[in-house]
């Protein structure tokens, strides 16, 4: 695939849902990363998720705006933000909320091994 | 009383800033220099999060907030917090904004010694900050705050501002909102002990932090609030808590000889439930003094009024009250709490 082990941006609400459905079909563990442009925490971990992305080619890493991607924020509750959720087969895993790199480490781990 | 060990009590900082920007203002501030900003004080970030109205920061001394006009870091130990001050000045600049007011408070220390340059004493403190400020926040007034209980439990405070100046508070018109800062020291010593870890648990901080705050009954004190919770190694809690634009957040040193608790929030003036966290607090920790003050801008200060029945239910009797008036912050009140019947 050209774009593993990179953290895939979704833009359109049909970007979104295509990347669910290639994950799914795949039986991929997909994590979201919820982000704003207007919130500090969320800049400390785009870095260490461009990282893990790397380290991980079997997991298909996303990342949402909240802004732009508005309707799929309020479908999955996003309160706070840096908000990761992990998804598999549809279906929500777990979740990490802030700026937690160890928390989203040791998650990552746990779900991926699975 | 140890001879020496980690100082809990916090130094408060509060900056208001204006701008062209009231939506996003200083949270535009890029995270590496925030980052260069924490350096100079001496401490980390643990743990961030964000909502539709602020940032917050779990730092290793404590928490750092950041909304669009205003910037409020509290840390402990030996950090030189009003270092931070040159830079925040710097980085809001560049982003337009400008220092309106300034605002220092804090206890008094347990191990006043311990503590390096400015804050080997008020004075010294009080002087660093006249020469730090911009020249045009001249309206200024510093005062220490008694309490009856002894010297060791003080208020100090400090504001600055500029004369005459209008401070906008865009998402406060409708409801008036105070800061409410709360020390406690002397901590029982079998619920202190839940903040220490449980060695090899193979825990992240995070989620042995949260088992804390399920554990001790935080997460009761405001169930609408979003907590970022932290648990230090081997011992230590800190978390910070968001319900929409007010933040809440708890500090604990549980260490026996001297351990420290601290809650801070902002609430409505209107809310009536401020008695209820008060009460909550002090059953989680169950301190042998502690200290209330509340700050409201404007001349009227009513909710410290709720604050010794609050905790009367609980044996604990106000010992003594102070109330004072402060350019921009507004009137202060500081109380200090001690159990009715106090072992000797």
């Amino acid at each position: 695939m050209a774009d593993e082990g990179l953290v895939i941006g979704c833009h359109t609400v049909d970007a979104w849902k295509q990347q669910l459905d290639n994950a799914q079909a795949s039986n991929e563990l997909v994590v979201v990363d919820f982000t704003a442009s207007w919130c500090g925490p969320c800049r400390i971990m785009a870095p260490i998720l461009e990282d893990l992305a790397k380290k991980m080619p079997d997991v298909r890493f996303l990342k949402v705006d909240v802004d732009e991607l508005n309707s799929v924020a309020e479908e999955w509750n996003i309160e706070a933000m840096p908000t990761f959720l992990f998804l598999k087969q549809g279906q929500l895993l777990d979740k990490v909320v802030g700026a937690e790199k160890d928390q989203l480490q040791q998650t990552l781990t746990k779900h991926a091994s699975s | 009383m140890a001879l020496s060990g980690f100082e809990g009590f916090e130094k408060r900082l509060e900056l208001h800033f204006f701008g062209d920007d009231f939506q996003l203002g200083l949270r535009k501030i890029e995270f590496e220099s925030i980052k260069l900003v924490l350096e100079q004080v001496q401490c980390t970030v643990v743990s961030a999060v964000g909502n539709a109205y602020f940032d917050a920061y779990v730092l290793s001394e404590s928490s750092l907030f950041v909304y669009p006009t205003k910037i409020i870091i509290k840390t402990c130990g030996t950090t030189q917090l009003l270092k931070s001050i040159p830079p925040l000045i710097f980085f809001s600049s560049l982003i337009g904004f400008t220092l309106s007011s300034c605002r220092y408070t804090r206890g008094t220390f347990i191990f006043p010694k311990s503590q390096p340059f400015p804050h080997t004493s008020f004075k010294d403190e009080v002087s660093y900050l006249e020469h730090t400020i911009p020249s045009n926040l001249s309206f200024t007034k510093a005062s220490i705050m008694p309490s009856s209980i002894s010297s060791s439990h003080s208020w100090h405070v400090f504001t600055a501002t500029i004369p005459h100046h209008h401070h906008h508070h865009h998402h406060q018109l409708n409801n008036q909102l105070f800061t409410m800062e709360v020390c406690m020291t002397d901590l029982d010593p079998i619920l202190a002990r839940k903040f220490f870890r449980r060695p090899d648990d193979e825990k992240t901080g995070h989620s042995a932090g949260k088992d804390m705050t399920e554990l001790t009954g935080i997460d009761e004190i405001n169930p609408d609030a979003l907590i970022c919770d932290f648990a230090f190694d081997p011992c230590g809690y800190s978390m910070n808590g968001m319900d929409g634009d007010w933040y809440s957040t708890i500090h604990v040193t549980p260490e026996d000889g001297f351990s420290y608790a601290s809650f801070e929030c902002v609430a409505s003036v209107n809310a009536n439930n401020i008695g209820h966290v008060l009460r909550k607090v002090v059953q989680i920790f169950r301190p042998g003094t502690m200290s209330v003050s509340t700050t409201c801008s404007g001349y009227s200060n009513e909710t410290w009024k709720q604050m010794a029945s609050a905790v009367e239910p609980l044996g604990f009797k106000c010992r003594s009250c102070a109330m004072d008036q402060f350019p921009a912050a507004g009137t202060v009140v500081f109380q200090t709490f001690t159990p009715r019947r106090k072992s000797t």
